[in-house]
């Protein structure tokens, strides 16, 4: 054993380092490839860690050291449940808490979001020390109290640019309050503001409610049975900050997959360059190789050694790709704030958290996608009969050994892809995709046999040749076309599966912007609905407008229905009609009586369980018994990943008394310009002593166009990520065409003799190029639609949990076939330009 | 019909060799023999247009074929040359018959039984259908020489024809083979190491650097 180590060792140091010397640049490409990959995916996978983490540390820095929270599933909790709650015996501290997204006015007027916390200094500070209130030097102590006092936190101080002894003006409603900045207060990772709480419900207009209790209970308790003995009322729920954190880990968990996924394609395309330089390397060193067969090296040991160059590649490329990895990753949480792109993460500023052993399971995904790469060509060498390679006789069965192995995978693939998610992440559909893929190259050599089978033979010669060796040498035909077969799925999936989410959502936005103009309270984020809306009786004046023909309003809460998963969106409009007006999947059932007919988002099927004709109990209002409601249809909504419930206006103000707007749809008389509308609504809205250029108008056309705009922002990487994966697969068609023709230097002498002009040589070549990327463009389009099948109809709706109707851009798919099959030709034409020279016509002799 | 005048090739300053003079007869056999190194390979690559010369002539049927165009020359190759190769050169890829054919192909012209007959000439009746891998040294050889006769060539160049086969099969190649230039009336100019090969020729010749000399 430790005799072929040696050797291995002596091989790698004399005969592979040569070949690496030699052609530096070539295995630096692939190198590269693998050291990008690592990159990306370990990159993704330190700012996902760290950016969970830091969001970890912001919950606790807010929630305190409560061991849990109580607050209403729906709107806000009344303050007789702190009242209850303190009074028990087992609760050691019992701290009220209102906290609330609103707006603010930085001193050039414009405004950023700001996280308003109201907090009863006296009992709040042993349980979140952090946000103690420290007073200015010079203000009186009592000014805590003051109604119009806040303490900000340093982030807030340097975003609003204001200090202690300074006021800031803090939006509620559609008019702004001026607060008085009295101190600081040291947690919080966003801009916050802290009040006294009885002060926070003034300015908010809450009294009488608050947004949470967090508790802290004696030694000894037990939370769950003394939530249970407290005989809180409906619709009170309780959660810890590891809930918090794990709500907001589940919700980005499907998010921070696709990227790592996305990065690790990165890292295949990586494995798969391997796979074609090694490939090259060892059709050029054929001959070597069968020469170290005859002296002694058996066909095990060149196995080995070629896994081992692949192995090494890849562990040079591990190491520097987790180098730069970890260097990708802190420029991005410097640059980026963590968030990337999915906005799970707002407002924080995580510091890098690396970890040796994501180190070491990235770098060993590096080596393990190289030496995947280097199994066939390592196969190759292990297989050359010595003899036949000395006398320049390649393998010409083309038998590929298991030729039931390919489509037994795509058997898999399909099988794999209607398993369910495991844990929120579609695993079984990306190792379908996988199982796809990897199934589809190998079932090059059949695809190319079965198709090439049908032709009948040639009486051109150029064509005759061509075709013959395509027919005759398939498993060549691997080689050159799997990069094309691999790349082109991959671009078509990615086309097919951009394209059908554009038009789905394209026609999504058709049905739900119904009305010429929409105007809103502005929009702060989180759950600023509570602070920024319209009055009722505005909405009352502004149907009274001139050009206004009709409108309607949209109130948008929160319900929290499991502790373990995010709030969903409660959204109360007028629907009347829902089968015209909404975007329904499936049929509608009729409503019962008794029952409050609602209509559920996917994620709610999806999440909660939420189906067709089923009752849910809906905690409405804290302390009222839950309201028992009839699922009567399904729609689908792109805005909401959480899972969104519609009900109908007049249900829900009669349910809740809730009778705040925060959006209003418009109707426009015929003629009416909409500017004239909106300088109108924004006059009668400051006629009523409101802020009217608070208010936000879009019409429908601003709102498709900002969202489409926003969409092909973020799939642009998309473009560029099939523009990469065509890139690698041609270089790997060019580097196996090299290969072949360097191999086939003789056969082209051999025509020269035989009277081939150059021209036909090339021609022949050229015609293989054209039939192996036909034969490649055809398979890679099959395989790419049935990947874009797995991505539409399983990843999406398992990731995201909605779903979208799988749309064919045949034109775009037209064009990315023709345009691989013209650059394999291209490609082929290329690599054969040396094989009809003069060089050619001395690789016949044997005697020089 | 084939006339070969003050015929040289360098390498730079180097003379691999000069003043060659050849006149071969209609049928004719002649073999060239000579030291390794000496040039015997890039003589023949030069009487077929595949490699340039640095003086001299070559006329085959009356053309100078040293004045022709690479388009020209390969033209004239598949039409009035065939070729025979010391490692025998059958395209892998290819059946016996496919392989055969293929002179036959680049002119234009499909003749099965011109197929079938020159593989039955050699003694390949049956093997048709089989790939170069399944065919042993000496088939290879005979599907190379019916290769180089199947269109009829006025002048056929032999490399060494038996360098890769033992003395026995050599023997019976090289006997097919006279038989089959002789039967068609096809000149031939082989060059080789082998006395035995060269003893079946009309006429054997030495090249030198300094040209073609009667080897007596």
């Amino acid at each position: 054993m430790q005799g072929e180590a040696r050797v291995l060792w002596a091989l790698l140091g004399q005969f592979s380092w040569q070949e690496l010397r030699h052609h530096a640049l070539r295995h630096g490409t692939a190198m590269l490839a693998v050291l990008l990959g690592v990159a990306l995916a370990f990159s993704v996978h330190l700012i996902n860690e760290s950016a969970l983490s830091e969001f970890s540390a912001a919950v606790r820095s807010v929630n305190g050291q409560a061991d849990l929270s109580l607050r209403a599933a729906s709107g806000g909790l009344s303050e007789g449940v702190y009242a209850q709650v303190a009074r028990d015996p087992r609760v050691k501290l019992a701290s009220p808490v209102i906290e609330v997204q609103t707006l603010a006015r930085d001193a050039q007027g414009k405004r950023h979001p700001l996280k308003l916390l109201g907090m009863d200094a006296m009992v709040s500070g042993p349980l979140s020390p952090q946000l103690l209130p420290q007073l200015a030097k010079g203000v009186d102590r009592f000014d805590i109290f003051a109604p119009d006092s806040v303490f900000l936190n340093a982030r807030a101080q340097r975003l609003f640019n204001v200090k202690p002894g300074e006021t800031l003006q803090v939006q509620t409603g559609l008019a702004f309050k001026k607060l008085r900045v009295v101190g600081s207060v040291a947690g919080g990772n966003e801009a916050l503001g802290l009040m006294d709480i009885g002060s926070a419900q003034a300015t908010l207009g809450t009294l009488g409610q608050i947004t949470r209790v967090d508790v802290q209970l004696t030694a000894g308790a037990q939370a769950a049975q003394v939530l249970a003995e407290l005989k809180l009322p409906a619709g009170v729920v309780a959660d810890t900050a590891s809930d918090a954190t794990q709500r907001v880990s589940n919700v980005s968990r499907a998010y921070r997959v696709n990227l790592t996924v996305l990065a690790l394609v990165a890292l295949f395309t990586g494995g798969f360059l391997v796979f074609s330089i090694l490939s090259l390397s060892v059709a050029k060193r054929q001959q070597q190789l069968a020469l170290l067969g005859v002296l002694g090296l058996s066909s095990r040991e060149r196995l080995t050694l070629v896994l081992a160059e692949s192995g090494l590649m890849g562990v040079v490329g591990s190491v520097l790709g987790l180098g730069l990895g970890t260097a990708l990753a802190a420029m991005a949480l410097r640059l980026l704030s963590g968030d990337l792109g999915g906005g799970y993460f707002p407002g924080i500023t995580p510091s890098l958290h690396w970890s040796p052993w994501a180190a070491l399971l990235y770098g060993l995904l590096g080596v393990l996608a190289a030496m995947l790469g280097g199994w066939v060509p390592a196969r190759t060498a292990q297989r050359l009969a010595p003899a036949q390679a000395l006398k320049g006789l390649g393998d010409a069965t083309g038998q590929g050994g298991w030729p039931w192995l390919g489509p037994l995978m795509m058997l898999l693939g399909l099988g794999l892809a209607q398993l369910p998610a495991v844990n929120g992440v579609p695993l079984w559909a990306y190792l379908s995709v996988a199982a796809l893929l990897m199934g589809g190259i190998i079932s090059v050599p059949t695809v190319v046999g079965a198709v090439l089978q049908r032709l009948p033979e040639p009486r051109q010669p150029a064509a005759l040749l061509a075709l013959e060796r395509a027919r005759r040498m398939r498993h060549t035909a691997t080689v050159a076309m799997a990069g094309v077969v691999a790349s082109l799925s991959l671009s078509v999936a990615l086309t097919v599966m951009v394209g059908s989410f554009r038009g789905s959502v394209t026609q999504w936005l058709d049905t739900i912007l119904p009305a010429d103009l929409y105007a809103r309270a502005t929009s702060g984020g989180g759950n600023s609905s509570e602070a920024l809306h319209f009055d009722p009786a505005l909405l009352t004046r502004l149907s009274q407008l001139p050009g206004v023909t009709r409108l309607h309003g949209l109130r948008i809460t929160s319900l929290s229905l499991n502790p373990q998963l995010s709030e969903v969106a409660l959204i109360s409009r007028p629907l009347k009609q829902p089968e015209k007006n909404l975007p329904l999947v499936g049929a509608l059932v009729p409503a019962q009586a008794g029952l409050v007919g609602i209509y559920v988002s996917e994620a709610m099927v999806d999440l909660h369980g939420a189906r067709v004709g089923q009752a849910l109990a809906l905690p409405l209002r804290p302390g009222q018994p839950p309201v028992r409601a009839l699922v009567r249809g399904v729609w689908r909504d792109y805005a909401r990943q959480q899972g969104a419930i519609l009900i109908d206006e007049d249900d829900y103000r009669r349910l809740t008394g809730d009778t705040r707007i925060n959006d209003v749809a418009l109707w426009l008389a015929p003629g009416s310009r909409t500017d004239q509308v909106e300088a109108a609504i924004r006059q009668v809205a400051s006629q009523q002593g409101l802020a009217g250029e608070l208010i936000e108008f879009a019409e429908p056309r601003q709102i498709r166009e900002t969202t489409l705009r926003i969409f092909d922002r973020s799939f642009a990487v998309t473009y560029w990520l099939q523009a990469v994966a065509i890139g690698i697969g041609l270089f790997g068609t060019a580097a196996s065409f090299s290969a072949q023709v360097l191999a086939r230097r003789k056969e082209f002498g051999l025509l020269s003799h035989l009277g081939f002009t150059r021209a036909q040589i090339l021609s022949t070549v050229g015609a293989e190029g054209l039939a192996l990327s036909s034969v490649g463009a055809l398979l890679g389009l099959g395989l790419g639609l049935a990947v874009s099948v797995v991505l539409v109809k399983v990843v999406n709706p398992q990731s995201f949990h909605w779903t979208m109707d799988l749309l064919l851009p045949w034109g775009r798919l037209g064009l990315l076939c023709g345009g691989v099959i013209l650059a394999g030709t291209l490609t082929a034409l290329l690599a054969g330009r040396h094989a009809a020279g003069r060089d050619a016509v001395m690789a016949v002799k044997e005697d020089w | 019909m084939l006339h070969v005048q003050g015929l040289a090739r360098r390498y730079g300053a180097e003379v691999v060799f000069e003043q060659v003079n050849l006149r071969v007869q209609p049928g004719e056999f002649v073999a060239i023999v000579g030291d390794s190194g000496v040039g015997k390979s890039t003589l023949l690559n030069a009487l077929a247009g595949l490699d340039r010369v640095d003086a001299g002539q070559v006329q085959l049927l009356g053309q100078d074929i040293t004045a022709m165009k690479e388009g020209d020359q390969a033209r004239f190759r598949r039409q009035h040359l065939g070729f025979v190769f010391q490692a025998f050169h059958v395209l892998p890829h290819l059946s016996v018959t496919q392989n055969v054919a293929l002179p036959l192909m680049l002119l234009g012209q499909s003749d099965d039984k011109r197929v079938e007959a020159a593989l039955n000439e050699l003694g390949l009746h049956g093997l048709g259908e089989r790939l170069p891998q399944q065919l042993s040294g000496g088939q290879l050889q005979r599907v190379a020489i019916a290769r180089a006769l199947v269109h009829r060539p006025a002048l056929i160049l032999a490399d060494e024809p038996t360098g890769n086969l033992d003395p026995e099969t050599a023997d019976r190649v090289m006997t097919a083979f006279g038989e089959q230039i002789r039967e068609h009336g096809t000149a031939c100019v082989m060059v080789t190491h082998s006395r035995s090969a060269a003893s079946r020729a009309d006429r054997v010749l030495r090249l030198t650097r300094h040209g073609l000399h009667d080897a007596g």
